[in-house]
């Protein structure tokens, strides 16, 4: 690879030497070409390296051309790549000549086929026996119907839609084919009653009868178009490897003048109520309901090829209408707005586009790029829900106004003809998502930091992982009941028995009224289009999938236990009571005010977070008559892993809390000291307990004083042999910086001692001062405080420097990097900067702890914490946060996990650098500085590179780990486990969100299986045992009399150390720190290979002789014996996995 | 490999004159796997350490981590009375620090290392050397026990809890050193600088200096810092755009760069094609 890179760069350097000027055009020419090949080269690896262009092709003389392309560029500036993007894109998306020429020719011999039906003899509509073999594709309510029906050759058969337009695309090839019914099959009145359905399903039947006598078609299913029951249509798929290719869709239409389309004014009524109950209506007078559903359903049937005319002449003005079309097709599709009932399809798209054209929104000279932009700042800016817009120029007089449209409509978009409403069936709740969209995108374009592209066009965004709440309505029979209880009999006339569509809208406004302000915006799943053979019966409206519905909550309110309600006196206070039922109750606030009140239970965060559940729960079971039973919510299960009290139910955040608090306490005290001979000037934590990212907090204790033995001089206590590993108690670590003085001394050794003689100081002062029992080292001063340990460490702010300097032979003073200094500065510095940034974003978003604490708790039970470290991971996490385009700030756990492992799974670390822009320091301009930073020294930065405001160059909390092949795995196991994770969310049967955090254990070579009741953190296992060890506490109120306890004290990180010390050149160890009970082993390939005796390299390896050499290899029965002696007491058992290598 | 039969014992000699010995960690495991041990003795061009008398130290590679000084010592004192063992992660010059405290010492990586064992006679070197493989060393007798796992960290534990008194006695004894060593340094300054002053006669003696140090204390940022005043001195005083040649240049300048750009751009878009990033879904 390298020698073909060198090869290349020579040659152009000769060639980019010619004497000649006269030949310097063609050099240029030539050298570009190279160029273009050197740079093929370069980008095979998939690795961005710097662009070099010589000087010669720098400033040779633009061409006008280049010029211009140049400016575009330059005026469009961060969008230049954009546009690019877009481009190969719509390249990706387009049809090939080759599958066109294949569509064109099934079409054709469809068509043809289609021709020459048969007909048959006339028949009553209920009697099927003709149709042999193929079921009608609709279930009719009420089942019977009047009327006579044949089948006869169709009048025509055409093109529509999408492909003749040429805003076709990829994946999903679906080309549309209009049969006309001739007219001879339908009668003057058949519009009335749904028979003009019938009979269109009938004679879909009567095709599907037909066509399954072709042998050129592969597989004929039934579906409905977009949702509609009462719209089936046919899908033909080409026999044996292009059936993925092509879709066709074929629909019954009837002939163009068959209906006039007067008759399905939205306010008037064609399915009569006497005859859809079958009940005689005893009121003679009273009027029939309107029937707008059902109208548009007829409507729509009539108008297709002249939707088509529409739509072509409008793209014949406009050269880039079919690929802004497909660009805006994309993006419906990624945001899931495409499919389904209610969707906005490409057909929308088309018409929306259509739309801007007609209304000089956009020029027709515009590009692609920019049509889009036009379209979805269109639809950011506009409520069809309230201004509905219309096609029609000059509708004819019968054409209903728009006031009459919103009246019947939720969503309003009239056609050309000025008589359907496009988008009758889209529910208002579909078009504010929408709209919610569209602005977020808007957003996200014109910032120039965000990755446009990525964001806009190519990042899925399924409701599982866009909405911080989701849940699921599953048995959709109970429906039909809610839709008595709501008394919906008009609508579900309407909607010819479609109860889930019916009760939908009707469930959403509840909703909305009774969250009200917790949230941002209520989303629900389209019902997708169900497919099923011809030979078998239509699915029933219970088979449908269950329907998601997701929340954007607006963090504030979302989880609030009270609901408060108008006063007592107010007229809304009814209102408040209809809406809430026996919940609601009259409150005496502290304010004074008596109001109405709903009070939720929920003591911790963690229960907190089922309020909106609760108000789902109670709002549907009392208005809809929709059980508990029937609803899942999704993602709570995940609470489990972190959780801390199980009487309690916290997950930690009050924990948190508990911490902080003490800590704030401690470091008020710390200022007030007396008697320092230095003042303080600053206490920091540096320490993942005080920013509420530590995954197990840590907890106030009581000790059990006979469990431990007592070290003399009344210095502590200490683990006894005999018991169990004790309690772990987690010291958390406190920097205190005293002030800079001429005293310091100027030497590292002699401030070391000056700092342990600030430990002594503070130590007697804090004992004497405020009680507090403290132990004394050289390095720290640990501080036994409300059942907590802190681990105060000074720091003299001049030290890292200190240790950079070395005078030259000279006599210049020098400052050389080196280790020690970056690690003293990490660590007093740079961690304390970074606990209280990452402090100040969860005040700013509430749920970024618990977001950070499950990320870690996954990393760290799938053996990676060790590689992706806390401080990355919390940063990965403060990314979501900070910069989530194209989603909304995570506002629940689920939600933030699930992007976690998505961001993980597929940022691209080898070109990219992860910028987390802590505060908003950074502007576009050092963003772009960074990028290039980082791709001129891509080779000796670290595999995952994470640049903050404070830390553009060097990446320091990923410069260690993880290496290249550790970040695969990870990359490889997010991945794995977003897939599963989802499917479990998404399965309606019994969720085990356990699945994702435990490790696959197949990978690797031994497993060191350790004594549980030497596992201080046993308790806390991904799954826990209901059998526990007493580890020496009380778990009563803590109290801080007494010894000192035993602090740090973790056997399994001793023994993986000791592991990693003696054997780390030889194999890699994997540990969960938080009660795993297995160390796993995997050996390093490389050192296994026997290698030459040498005196340097003989370490755990044993000598063999070929003849007169002797090479050495791993002594690995020694190694494993090792294994025992080092963990003695510790270790339980070997479990040697020899199929891959011999002992 | 030679082999030096005596009855069934044998003695294992591999290249670079290497003695194999074996090492067993408890006598009572006697099918327990043993590690090797290469023993040699200590033999350098140019020795400048004095403490390790070429004729009666034996070098030994492959020690393992449970194995101290002490250890060494038992095990090896078979071989004749030792003077004293010396522990280094690697072979080569001394690495022990002449650390005095207790407290202030790094603490030591548990790892495989080499031993230079210091006999009281050179006879012993000799004896280590012709010692059969197949009889190991014993790390941890019943006599001495050599404490690993749980009750090794526990004595750890117990040893980490110190005295602060005596920490602060360690501290002020190092200190008062410290200090006392500053004291004679600025003495010896002082002096430095009045043999630099002008006696009663007006005659100054001029010296070499010790170690090179100039009076004048400069440091590199310091350097830095006037090269980069000229630097700005240099670019007010330019004036920019003021030929026509220089508006040319500029212009030039910017074409370039906006090829540049686009160069890159087109790049990115190769390696993410590559990579078949451009398909949505």
């Amino acid at each position: 690879m390298k020698n073909i890179q060198k090869s290349t760069k020579t040659e152009t350097d000769q060639m980019e030497a010619p004497d000649n000027p006269q030949n310097e055009d063609e050099g240029a020419k030539q050298s570009k070409d190279s160029k273009r090949k050197a740079n093929g080269t370069a980008s095979d690896d998939g690795v961005l390296r710097p662009v070099k262009l010589s000087k010669k092709e720098m400033y040779k003389a633009p061409t006008v051309e280049e010029l211009s392309q140049l400016k575009e560029a330059e005026t469009l500036f961060h969008c230049s790549i954009l546009k690019m993007q877009m481009e190969e894109m719509l390249k990706e998306v387009a049809l090939s000549e080759h599958r066109k020429k294949l569509v064109d020719s099934f079409v054709q011999q469809v068509t043809d086929y289609l021709q020459c039906v048969p007909e048959t003899e006339v028949v009553e509509l209920d009697d099927i026996s003709w149709l042999i073999g193929v079921e009608v594709p609709v279930v009719f309510v009420p089942p019977k119907a009047k009327g006579r029906f044949h089948m006869e050759p169709p009048a025509s058969v055409d093109l529509v839609g999408s492909y003749p337009l040429g805003t076709c695309i990829k994946p999903k090839v679906c080309v549309d084919l209009a049969v006309t019914i001739p007219a001879s099959v339908f009668h003057r009145l058949d519009a009335i009653n749904q028979r003009y359905p019938r009979k269109r399903a009938l004679y879909l039947a009567g095709l599907a009868r037909h066509l399954a006598f072709a042998e050129f078609v592969g597989s004929l299913n039934y579906s409905c178009l977009h949702g509609n029951r009462l719209r089936p249509v046919l899908l033909l798929k080409p026999p044996g490897k292009d059936s993925s290719k092509v879709t066709l869709r074929i629909h019954a239409i009837p002939p163009p003048d068959f209906l006039k389309p007067g008759r399905f004014h939205p306010q008037k009524n064609n399915i009569r109520t006497e005859w859809f109950t079958g009940v005689a209506n005893t009121q003679q007078n009273s009027s029939e309901p309107p029937t707008p559903y059902y109208n548009s359903t007829v409507l729509g049937d009539l108008l297709p090829l002249s939707h088509l005319q529409f739509l072509s002449a409008i793209s014949a003005q406009c050269p880039s209408f079919g690929e802004g079309v497909a660009l805006l097709k994309v993006w419906l599709r990624q945001r899931e707005l495409d499919q389904g009932a209610g969707c906005f399809c490409g057909f929308h798209a088309s018409m929306l586009m259509a739309y801007l054209l007609s209304t000089h929104k956009v020029g027709k000279t515009m590009n692609p790029y920019q049509l889009l932009r036009n379209a979805i700042h269109f639809l950011a800016s506009t409520d069809l829900t309230e201004n509905g817009i219309t096609l029609a120029k000059n509708p004819d007089s019968k054409a209903p106004s728009l006031p009459e449209f919103h009246a019947a409509f939720s969503v309003v978009f009239v056609d050309p003809s000025g008589h359907l409403n496009l988008l009758a069936e889209m529910t208002a709740f579909t078009y504010k998502q929408i709209q919610h969209e569209a602005s977020l995108s808007l957003k996200f374009w014109d910032d120039p930091t965000v990755e446009g592209f990525q964001t806009l066009l190519m990042t899925p965004k399924s409701i599982l992982r866009t909405y911080d709440n989701v849940f699921k309505l599953v048995n959709l029979v109970k429906l039909q009941t809610s839709c008595k209880k709501l008394l919906l009999l008009n609508e579900l006339m309407d909607h010819s028995g479609d109860y889930v569509l019916t009760a939908l809208p009707f469930i959403l406004s509840l909703l909305q009224r009774g969250l009200g302000e917790r949230i941002h915006l209520l989303v629900h799943s389209l019902p997708q289009d169900p497919e099923w053979p011809v030979g078998s019966a239509p699915p029933k409206h219970k088979d449908q999938p269950p329907i998601t519905i997701g929340l954007l909550l607006n963090f504030e309110r979302a989880y609030s236990v009270l609901e408060r309600g108008p006063p007592a006196d107010s007229p809304k206070a009814a209102e408040f009571r209809q809406l809430w039922g026996s919940l609601s109750e009259l409150r005496r606030f502290q304010d004074g005010g008596i109001t109405e009140a709903v009070l939720w239970s929920g003591n911790s965060s963690s229960q907190k977070r089922s309020v909106p559940m609760q108000i789902i729960t109670h709002l549907l079971n009392l208005h809809a008559d929709i059980p508990r039973s029937c609803i899942i919510f999704v993602g709570e299960q995940l609470d489990m892993v972190i959780r801390l009290d199980k009487t309690n139910h916290t997950t930690g955040e009050e924990e948190s809390l508990v911490v902080i608090q003490s800590y704030d306490d401690l470091s008020k005290k710390l200022w007030k000291l007396e008697g320092l001979p230095l003042s303080i000037t600053s206490v920091q934590g540096a320490h993942q307990a005080l920013r509420y990212t530590q995954v197990f907090p840590p907890v106030p204790v009581q000790l059990d004083y006979w469990f431990f033995d007592r070290k003399k001089g009344s210095l502590g206590l200490v683990p006894k042999e005999s018991k169990p590993c004790p309690y772990y108690i987690t010291p958390i670590k406190v920097i205190v910086h005293m002030e800079g003085s001429g005293k310091w001394p100027n030497e590292p050794k002699a401030i070391s001692r000056v700092k342990a003689a600030f430990h002594i100081c503070l130590s007697e002062l804090l004992s004497k001062q405020h009680n507090l029992r403290c132990l004394v080292t050289p390095a720290y001063l640990d501080v036994w405080k409300d059942g907590l340990v802190f681990r105060i460490q000074v720091a003299y702010h001049r030290e890292p420097q200190v240790l950079r300097e070395s005078l030259t032979p000279v006599g210049m003073l020098i400052y050389r990097d080196n280790a020690e200094a970056q690690a003293l500065e990490l660590e007093t510095m740079r961690k304390t900067f970074l606990t209280s940034t990452l402090h100040g974003l969860q005040q700013q978003y509430g749920s970024f702890g618990v977001v950070c604490r499950l990320a870690k708790r996954w990393l760290a039970s799938q053996f990676l914490l060790e590689d992706i470290r806390e401080d990355a991971a919390d940063l990965l996490v403060a990314s979501l946060f900070l910069h989530p385009a194209p989603f909304t700030t995570p506002s629940s756990p689920q939600v933030g996990f699930l992007r976690f492992l998505h961001l993980l799974s597929t940022f691209d670390w080898k070109n990219n650098p992860l910028i987390v822009n802590l505060g908003g320091k950074l502007t576009a301009a050092e963003h772009t500085e960074i990028k290039k930073d980082f791709v001129a020294s891509r080779e000796s930065l670290p595999a995952m590179f994470i640049a903050t405001p404070n830390d553009k160059k060097v990446s320091v909390w990923t410069k260690e780990a993880p290496s290249v092949q550790m970040l695969q795995r990870a990359v490889m196991l997010a991945a794995e486990s977003l897939r599963v994770l989802e499917t479990q969310l998404d399965s309606i049967e019994s969720q085990d969100m356990r699945v994702v955090f435990r490790p696959p254990l197949e990978a690797y070579d031994v497993l060191i299986h350790l004594i549980s009741k030497q596992v201080p953190l046993f308790s806390k296992a991904v799954d826990p045992t209901t059998f526990t060890f007493s580890r020496g506490i009380f778990e009563e109120k803590a109290s801080t009399s007494g010894a000192l306890p035993v602090i740090g004290y973790d056997p399994v990180q001793l023994y993986l150390s000791e592991l990693r010390e003696a054997f780390g050149d030889l194999a890699l160890f994997f540990n969960d720190p938080y009660g795993g009970t297995v160390i796993a082993v995997l050996w390093k390939p490389a050192a296994f290979e026997p290698k030459p005796f040498k005196a340097s390299l003989m370490n755990a390896r044993r000598v063999e002789m070929n003849g007169n050499v002797a090479t050495t290899v791993p002594n690995v029965e020694a190694i494993l014996q090792d294994f025992r002696i080092i963990g003695e007491g510790l270790v339980k058992s070997l479990e040697l996995r020899t199929e891959k290598w011999v002992v | 490999m030679k082999m030096a039969l005596s009855e069934d014992q044998h003695v294992c000699v591999i290249p670079g004159g290497f003695t194999v010995l074996s090492l067993r960690f408890s006598e009572d495991d006697a099918h327990a796997a043993l590690h090797q041990l290469c023993v040699k003795e200590h033999r350098v061009r140019s020795e400048s350490n004095t403490n390790r008398p070429l004729d009666r130290t034996l070098f030994v590679l492959n020690v393992p981590p449970y194995c101290s000084e002490s250890v060494i010592t038992d095990a090896f004192s078979r071989f004749g009375p030792i003077q004293s063992v010396e522990l280094n992660e690697k072979p080569g010059a001394c690495e022990s620090s002449s650390e005095a405290s207790n407290y202030f010492t790094a603490k030591r990586r548990q790892c495989f290392r080499v031993a230079y064992i210091i006999f009281k006679h050179p006879s012993s070197v000799k004896a280590a050397k012709c010692h059969p493989m197949n009889v190991p060393l014993i790390v941890s007798t019943a006599d001495r026990p050599v404490k690993t796992g749980i009750r090794k960290w526990i004595q750890q534990y117990s040893d980490s809890l110190i005295n602060a008194v005596s920490l602060q006695q360690d501290v002020d004894q190092f200190m008062n050193d410290y200090d006392r060593c500053k004291e004679e340094e600025a003495e010896r300054r002082r002096e430095e600088a009045e043999q630099q002053q002008e006696d009663e006669e007006g005659w100054v003696k001029v010296t070499k200096g010790k170690r090179g140090v100039k009076a004048r204390p400069h440091s590199e940022a310091a350097n830095e810092r006037t090269l980069q005043k000229e630097e700005e001195k240099k670019e007010r005083k330019e004036l920019q755009n003021f030929y026509s040649w220089q508006h040319r240049n500029s212009q030039k300048e910017h074409i370039a760069e906006l090829r540049k750009k686009f160069e890159e751009d087109k790049q990115r878009i190769a390696v993410l094609r590559a990579q078949r990033k451009f398909r949505p879904y």
